[in-house]
């Protein structure tokens, strides 16, 4: 049975303030902060283009490679007819998080720094 | 990982699913408009914690959305024995019998477009053309004929760090070093190399005399791993025929050669078999006349200030335009209303005077800008070619005896000119001017430049000039544009003098290996040795490159 999404039936959508279950209640404020502040990137479509810059920064500096190479060597240890990407996932994102450059995180801090104070409300 | 898929998609394939799955991919994955947008900001939570993280995943087969980290769309899955969910950050679909993604060759297809609608949609937006970012990257997937090929052609050859594939000496036969120096540098020259090896070149000419087509052949001898030295004979006919004024046996001038060869390349490539008497001037590097003394050649004019040029540069696209040609700006400014009346004309290399030549090199016109943007103190050590770029890129008072006729004071006023790079080149040649022809003496200037492995040319765009006029010295978009970075692959070098002279080329070879090519003649070379030389002739290539 497939529910079809339209276009226009937003209110399909489940309301979950009147089905009782109120996720935003049990965050905290941390939390909500975070989620407000991604709503705003998601909505302006800053998000996408934070995205794609970070991107093409993390192929310039060679990250991407390293990643490639990490992998690899994953597939390599389980055997390519076992690995699952969840083996891939566990495995690389940690090295991965360490790997990428100062100045790539300084930049990405830098430009959504910018844009929450042209965008703060 | 089964490549055959997986057996458990077919309960969803049922019904009107693919126009269901693009309005998932189209209003949570991929969203290209603003609504989509709003929407999937709004709702893309997770249904148990309100988290926007944690890989969040839609359910499939109902309106669900969860964490997949801290496994609550497990949770959803077991329940309600809903067994596809789409990861709503890469579109990857799991299915949780076979506990891993699965790739269903239709659903692939369905995310393809989706993904690329949706980008289509977002690059249109202002504010993404002004970030910089272009087509979307796919990687390369092979056409039916090239598996085709690749399955007929099984030999394979692997490239290895030392790998000296694509290194070739070439027999001198007279005085023809200056055109293998040449050539040294073109085989080297990576988008040029990766056009023929890739074999892009759809010959149109009747005769056999296309250089394009020797040119194709002659990146095949180089990169066939035979050792010996090639003898260009076929490609020297070829230049004999084209170019008759580079015909001889004695030396001719390597920067000669080497606009002739591009511009011959550039007309083959549009298939224009008929024979075209050689428009000189191709490169607009230099400014003013300049004729050369051997009776047979021909004269070079700069462009006027209405506008006329020598030669009527054509749109094209053929692959030397594409890699070498570039734009220079020339503004002139009216002294008395400051009028600017701009004019662009292609380049394909920039021919820079030197300290010691006939023309003075120091000091700069008045309203130049004498303080060096890099921190360069020019007036103790050795010249650098930024020294030189800035000598070509100064505000240049025309004198009261060239006045131009200004359209805004409908008289004629003294003025300023002043050269920018509009559009700069994916291949940037620099020709520093050695070899001196004035009325009075010919002579070789020996004066040492020093060049950098890599440089920035944004001091020198017309767009840095725009924003230095309006008073922003620090553009911070600056940081992020990468566009203006070259790295320098090739040196062609002339020894001993006007009369008697040898060239010989630097070119690099993977990341940081160098070698010197001199005729037959290959032996490594270190980067000390590269920029220890005097330098003639100077080939940078960008360093990021953007899809069009």
């Amino acid at each position: 049975m497939v529910v079809v999404f339209s276009l226009f039936d937003a209110d399909r959508l489940p309301n979950l303030a009147r089905s009782g279950i109120s996720p935003t209640n049990t965050m905290n404020k941390e939390a909500r902060l975070k989620a407000s502040i991604n709503q705003k990137l998601t909505e302006t479509g800053e998000r996408d283009r934070l995205k794609e810059l970070l991107r093409a920064k993390l192929t310039e500096c060679g990250w991407k490679d390293q990643m490639k190479a990490q992998c690899k060597d994953v597939i390599k240890q389980k055997g390519l007819e076992h690995v699952t990407v969840e083996d891939l996932v566990v495995e690389v994102t940690p090295k991965g998080r360490a790997l990428v450059p100062d100045s790539v995180k300084k930049e990405l801090l830098q430009r959504i720094r910018a844009f929450l104070t042209q965008h703060a409300s | 990982m089964s490549p055959a898929g997986c057996p458990h998609v077919n309960s969803f394939k049922v019904d009107n699913w693919k126009q269901n799955l693009r309005l998932i991919y189209q209003c949570f994955v991929w969203s290209g408009s603003a609504e989509t947008r709003k929407r999937k900001a709004k709702s893309c939570i997770c249904h148990m914690c309100g988290a926007h993280l944690n890989r969040l995943h839609s359910c499939l087969y109902c309106v669900f959305f969860a964490c997949f980290s801290k496994k609550h769309i497990h949770e959803h899955a077991k329940s309600k024995r809903h067994n596809l969910a789409i990861d709503l950050l890469y579109g990857g679909i799991y299915c949780f019998m076979c506990q891993d993604y699965i790739y269903d060759k239709e659903m692939e297809q369905i995310a393809k477009e989706e993904q690329r609608k949706a980008w289509k949609m977002q690059v249109k937006a202002p504010s993404f053309c002004a970030a910089g970012i272009g087509e979307k990257y796919s990687t390369w997937e092979p056409t039916k004929r090239e598996l085709e090929l690749l399955r007929h052609n099984p030999k394979r050859r692997r490239i290895t760090s030392n790998c000296t594939i694509g290194l070739r000496g070439l027999i001198n036969l007279g005085n023809t070093c200056f055109m293998n120096c040449i050539v040294q540098a073109l085989t080297h020259t990576p988008l040029l190399r990766d056009f023929f090896l890739s074999d892009r070149h759809k010959c149109e000419m009747q005769s056999n005399s296309c250089l394009v087509c020797e040119m194709s052949q002659l990146f095949q001898e180089f990169y066939s791993g035979h050792r010996s030295p090639h003898i260009p004979f076929r490609l020297l006919h070829l230049v004999w025929t084209h170019a008759r004024h580079l015909a001889g046996y004695e030396q001719q001038d390597a920067h000669e050669f080497l606009i002739a060869a591009l511009d011959v390349l550039h007309r083959h490539c549009k298939g224009d078999a008929r024979a075209q008497r050689f428009p000189l001037g191709r490169s607009r590097g230099w400014r003013g006349v300049w004729l050369w003394s051997d009776g047979e050649r021909f004269l070079c004019v700069s462009a006027d200030d209405n506008g006329k040029k020598a030669n009527n540069p054509n749109h094209c696209n053929c692959i030397i335009d594409q890699i070498f040609t570039g734009g220079l700006q020339s503004d002139v400014t009216c002294q008395v209303c400051h009028g600017v009346s701009t004019t662009i004309d292609p380049f394909w290399d920039i021919s820079l005077d030197l300290p010691g030549s006939s023309t003075p090199f120091w000091p700069l016109s008045p309203g130049g800008d004498v303080t060096a943007l890099n921190g360069e103190s020019h007036s103790t050590g050795a010249t650098t070619l930024m020294d030189c770029l800035r000598r070509f890129t100064r505000p240049e008072h025309l004198g009261s005896s060239a006045k131009i006729k200004c359209s805004g004071c409908h008289s004629y006023q003294e003025s300023t000119k002043q050269l920018t790079m509009k559009k700069l080149p994916i291949v940037a040649c620099f020709h520093l001017k050695r070899f001196e022809h004035s009325a009075k003496l010919r002579r070789k200037i020996t004066t040492y430049v020093s060049f950098p492995l890599e440089l920035d040319m944004t001091p020198f765009m017309a767009s840095s000039k725009e924003s230095r006029m309006n008073g922003q010295y620090q553009q911070t978009v600056e940081a992020f544009n990468n566009d203006n970075k070259y790295s320098l692959f090739a040196v062609v070098n002339h020894q001993g003098t006007l009369e008697s002279g040898h060239y010989t080329t630097f070119i690099r070879q993977h990341k940081d290996q160098w070698f010197k090519c001199d005729d037959a003649i290959i032996t490594k070379a270190s980067i000390k040795d590269v920029l220890d030389s005097e330098g003639y002739l100077l080939f940078y290539h960008k360093q990021f490159l953007e899809y069009e």
